[in-house]
C-alpha cells in the first residue's frame, strides 16, 4: 500500500494534542525577582539573593490546590536531576502550616525544600494570580521563565531550558 | 498528480485517499467542537468541556458538602461556609490549548461572563465581592487567602500550555440551571461561547 507522507504528516497534525506540550513562558527581560526570606518546614531560612549565581525555580502551591498536588511527582523526580546540577528549587506554600504540610508529604513526598509563606505576604510580591505557578529565575536574578499550571518537571525539554540559563 | 487539500474533491483519488481526506475533513470540527457534557462513573458529578480553537474551559460540579468540607478547616464563621457552599460552585479548569509554535496569547475577565438564571442575565459571583464584604469576625486572614487563592482569577493571562484550576461560584441554588456566555480575548480578537444548561450540584438533602 502507497503511502502519502504529506498528508499522513497533516492528519498527525491534526488528529489531537496527545502529550500536552510542556512549556516555559519566557519573560520579558530585566524583571528582578522579588527578594524573600522564609523558613523551610525544617527550620531552615532560606532567601532568595543568596542563591544569586545559579538559577533558581520558585513553585507557589497549596495542599488543597489539585494541579499542585498533581506536579508534585514529577517534581520530585526531577529534583534529583536539578540537585546534581545545582539548580534549586524552593517550593512556597501559601498559608498552611508546618503540620498540615507534614500530614500531605506522607502521600507526597517531597524531598526539595518546602518553605511557607504564612501569611501570604511573599505570594503578594510576586506577579502570581493563581495556584500553581512556577517561576525559573535566573544566575543574575531575573526572572527568566513563568509557567501557570502543573508541569511534567522531568521532562527533558524542561530541563534543557533551565540548563541553558547555566551557560 | 501533486498533492493538496484540494485534490479531495477529485474524483480520481484512491479509496485510501478518500478515507484520509474524509479525516482531514472532520478536524476542524475537532477543533471547534462546542461543549461536551460528561459524567463521572465514579461519584455521579456532571461537567461541561466547551472547546474553542485558543481555550478549553471545562465546569465540573462541586457538592456543597465538597465546599463545606474546605472551608470548614479554616477560619470561617458558620455562616460565611453555609454561603459559599450553596453558592453554585463549580471546579474550573482555563487552558490555553495553542501550541508554543502556532498558539496565542489567551486572557480571561471573568467580570464580562455573564449568566441567564429564571430569566435574568447578571454577572457571575466574583471572590473581590465576598472578600470585600467580611469582617475579621466572619473569616480570619488566614481563612481569606484560601478564597483569594482557591477561587479562580478573576483575570488572567494564558500562553500556550499555560492552565489554571479554581473555584468559580455563581451565586444561585444549589441544583439550579443556567446558561453561561464566557467571554475571551485570543491575541486581539474578542471571542465568546456558550454554555447552556450548566447544573448547580444538588445540596445533600437532594440526593438519593
Amino acid at each position: 500500500m502507497r503511502i502519502f507522507p504529506p498528508l499522513l504528516i497533516i492528519l498527525i497534525a491534526v488528529s489531537g494534542p496527545g502529550v500536552a506540550e510542556q512549556t516555559l513562558a519566557p519573560v520579558p527581560e530585566g524583571v528582578l525577582a522579588p527578594d524573600f526570606v522564609l523558613q523551610d518546614t525544617d527550620g531552615k531560612t532560606h532567601r532568595l539573593s543568596d542563591y544569586r549565581g545559579t538559577p533558581v525555580i520558585i513553585n507557589f502551591w497549596a495542599t488543597w490546590c489539585p494541579p499542585c498536588r498533581e506536579e508534585i511527582p514529577s517534581m520530585n523526580r526531577a529534583w534529583r536531576r536539578f540537585e546534581k546540577e545545582g539548580i534549586a528549587l524552593l517550593a512556597i506554600n501559601m498559608g498552611e502550616d508546618e503540620d498540615t504540610i507534614f500530614i500531605f508529604t506522607a502521600d507526597y513526598p517531597a524531598d526539595f525544600p518546602l518553605l511557607m509563606d504564612r501569611d501570604g505576604a511573599v505570594i503578594e510580591q510576586w506577579p502570581v494570580r493563581g495556584l500553581p505557578t512556577t517561576y525559573v529565575v535566573a544566575p543574575d536574578g531575573t526572572i527568566a521563565y513563568r509557567a501557570i499550571g502543573s508541569r511534567e518537571w522531568d521532562d527533558n525539554g524542561l530541563f534543557e531550558k533551565i540548563m541553558e540559563l547555566k551557560k | 498528480m501533486p498533492l493538496s487539500l484540494n485534490s479531495c474533491q477529485g474524483a480520481s483519488v484512491s479509496s485510501m485517499l478518500r478515507l484520509l481526506c474524509a479525516l482531514c475533513s472532520l478536524a476542524p470540527a475537532f477543533a471547534h467542537a462546542g461543549v461536551v457534557r460528561g459524567v463521572n462513573e465514579d461519584n455521579g458529578l456532571k461537567s461541561w468541556h466547551f472547546t474553542d480553537a485558543d481555550i478549553e474551559i471545562e465546569l465540573i460540579q462541586r457538592l456543597p458538602d465538597q465546599t463545606r468540607a474546605l472551608f470548614m478547616n479554616h477560619e470561617f464563621s458558620r455562616e460565611v461556609i453555609e454561603e459559599l457552599a450553596t453558592s453554585c460552585m463549580f471546579q474550573t479548569i482555563i487552558r490555553n490549548n495553542g501550541t508554543s509554535a502556532t498558539g496565542r496569547p489567551v486572557a480571561i475577565n471573568l467580570t464580562q461572563w455573564r449568566m441567564r438564571h429564571a430569566g435574568k442575565v447578571t454577572g457571575i459571583k466574583l471572590k473581590e465581592s465576598w472578600l470585600e464584604s467580611w469582617t475579621d469576625e466572619q473569616a480570619s486572614h488566614a481563612a481569606k487567602l484560601v478564597v483569594r487563592w482557591g477561587m479562580f482569577p478573576t483575570q488572567q493571562e494564558y500562553l500556550p500550555g499555560d492552565y489554571n484550576w479554581g473555584l468559580t461560584a455563581y451565586g444561585i441554588p444549589p441544583g439550579s440551571i443556567f446558561d453561561l456566555e464566557v467571554f475571551w480575548k485570543a491575541g486581539a480578537a474578542d471571542r465568546s461561547g456558550n454554555i447552556d444548561g450548566v447544573e448547580c450540584a444538588p445540596d445533600v438533602d437532594k440526593l438519593k
